[in-house]
């Protein structure tokens, strides 16, 4: 079933700053979607357009069956959602907060108390439950405002940056977190983060944005097709011959790296620098990472390839 | 209006953070203590105690005439002119006090704050969460004038008690205050700040918008003062019930004028 639909989707602000130009996409119940692009990319607008709190300048999108422009309220009973910018109350502690969201999302009060209890210790927020909201860190504030978009069981789940300022371990929890959701409840997520190395940790399918353009959307196996260059050859190696020098490109001492779409072209290359005298010691093919893919497609469009 | 319960908590979490925020509760109670203990006392002791020649009672001859009732004592005049007369209209300025430090609180600090974000993302539509708001501003604000009446009613009968033996008899000027006064101007200082809370940053500047709701009640004031007229009963229902149909449309322009994107920018 389909989760999220948009298209031609735009947003120009008051401004005339043109945040996002015609998003053209469509998300699979129980994926996890990272929405991957640098701070300034639109992710962010998108995240407003796709829950109602923006209106787009053109294009529309559907979420679950509901547009999020007509029937936004609507729309926040089944989703979850957490941006930087929603923030919860200093001078209640963190229950107090959980207790209050769960009864302004129409949950009973014993039910409220029970999923604020599950979600703190699912969260490791336990110990400092009782504290005021003011006295918690960037990450523990981050960790409670998952716990709020999580309280009222959504289907859907809007995640804006939802590991900056999280230590490694706490990292690793909230991944966990949303993958077990995904995987058990069938929770759709879309996650958008600048931290690529992070998204491909927890993602399922990828859309790529620079300038409020998507570059590209699929899976990695189906990105890394995209860009030419799918993988790295990394050799160490000596007696390099000069004539390798337009292929090869020294990354440090005895070390080389060379561009390659298959593995298939590895053996050639090999035997041909074993030829030429060439001492080989280790050879590996490197997948490109997201990163890698990333900058692939930017540096593709600053070349003037505009449908990738 | 039917306030659900959503709406309820949302209206019981802003008066409760109301009353945690010591910044918000200082002119909460010190203008109240002021209208209801401090002025009355010294006038009360003013007109009871002072030697009547050394009170000027000049200028407000015209004033006494307008008064209702026969007596003649100066002193029963006077007390009757400040307490029902005046004090009325320095009390009006409680409830403007008391919204606009309430709204602008309530909107435009939860909008400093980022708080008002998150409420959006809640299942109440944009409409269901002001009106759960201007509700507690403007409850906040009738009962905080309510309890500084008490207070007034307290002091003054025990002042005026202590020093004639006799109790005061409020007049009819001020359940028109209490009833239809404060409500209606409680809601026009919400509205005020509420369409001001688009453009105003922090909760300073959303408050200077009521300035503008004083500045007709120093009129008031200062057109009793100098004996242009006397404020009585029906003249104070007709401005209630001005007030209480210009709360009634600004209040409806509001919520016909409600996008997200405009609240939050």
């Amino acid at each position: 079933m389909v989760a999220i639909e948009a298209s031609n989707l735009s947003k120009v602000y008051d401004t005339g700053k043109e945040a996002l130009k015609n998003l053209d996409f469509s998300l699979h119940q129980g994926e996890v979607f990272g929405f991957l692009g640098p701070n300034g990319a639109g992710k962010t607008t998108t995240i407003k357009l796709l829950t109602g709190l923006l209106t787009p300048s053109t294009g529309k999108s559907q979420i679950l069956g509901v547009d999020p422009s007509a029937e936004p309220a609507k729309l926040h009973g089944f989703c979850g959602i957490m941006t930087e910018h929603a923030q919860m109350y200093n001078l209640l502690s963190g229950y107090e907060n959980l207790l209050f969201y769960g009864e302004v999302f129409g949950l009973e009060k014993e039910m409220a108390k029970a999923r604020a209890l599950q979600l703190l210790e699912r969260l490791e927020l336990t110990d400092a439950m009782y504290q005021k909201l003011g006295t918690y860190s960037t990450g523990m504030r981050q960790r409670l405002s998952l716990a709020r978009a999580l309280l009222h069981s959504p289907q859907m789940l809007f995640l804006d940056e939802p590991t900056s300022g999280l230590d490694p371990e706490s990292i690793w929890r909230v991944n966990d977190l949303i993958k077990e959701m995904a995987k058990d409840e069938g929770i759709t997520v879309f996650l958008c983060t600048h931290q690529l190395r992070y998204a491909q940790e927890v993602c399922s399918t990828y859309g790529l944005i620079a300038e409020g353009e998507l570059l590209a959307k699929g899976n990695l196996r189906e990105l890394r097709a995209l860009t030419m260059d799918a993988l790295t050859l990394e050799l160490k190696a000596e007696n390099i011959p000069l004539t390798e020098n337009s292929h090869l490109e020294k990354v440090a001492e005895n070390r080389y790296e060379m561009k390659i779409s298959e593995v298939e072209e590895i053996p050639a290359i090999v035997q041909r620098l074993a030829r030429n005298g060439t001492s080989i010691y280790e050879v590996r093919a490197l997948e490109q990472s997201l990163e890698d893919i990333y900058f692939a497609l930017i540096k593709r469009k600053g070349e003037g390839h505009d449908h990738l | 209006m039917i306030i659900s319960k959503m709406q309820l908590a949302i209206a019981k979490k802003d008066m409760g953070n109301m009353l945690k925020n010591k910044n918000l509760l200082l002119p909460l109670t010190i203008v109240p203590i002021m209208f209801s203990v401090f002025m009355p006392t010294v006038f009360v002791l003013i007109m009871l105690l002072s030697p009547l020649d050394r009170v000027d009672m000049e200028g407000m001859e015209k004033l006494f005439a307008q008064l209702p009732g026969n007596s003649q004592d100066l002193r029963e005049l006077g007390l009757n002119m400040f307490l029902n007369y005046i004090l009325p209209v320095f009390f009006i300025i409680i409830p403007v006090m008391a919204a606009s430090v309430m709204a602008a609180g309530s909107f435009v600090g939860e909008k400093e704050k980022s708080t008002l974000e998150t409420l959006f993302y809640s299942p109440l539509s944009l409409r269901q969460i002001f009106e759960a708001k201007i509700m507690a501003s403007v409850s906040l604000s009738v009962m905080v004038t309510y309890a500084s009446f008490i207070l007034m009613i307290l002091t003054v009968e025990l002042e005026v008690f202590l020093i004639t033996g006799k109790g005061w008899l409020p007049g009819v000027n001020w359940p028109i205050i209490l009833i239809l006064l404060a409500p209606a101007i409680s809601l026009i200082a919400v509205a005020l700040i509420v369409k001001g809370s688009a453009k105003a940053q922090t909760m300073e500047e959303a408050q200077q918008k009521s300035v503008f709701l004083v500045l007709p009640l120093a009129l008031l004031m200062v057109g009793q003062f100098t004996g242009l007229f006397l404020l009585k009963w029906w003249l104070l229902l007709i401005l209630g019930v001005l007030l209480a149909v210009i709360a009634g449309i600004v209040t409806k322009m509001i919520y016909g004028d409600l996008d997200y994107e405009k609240v939050l920018k």
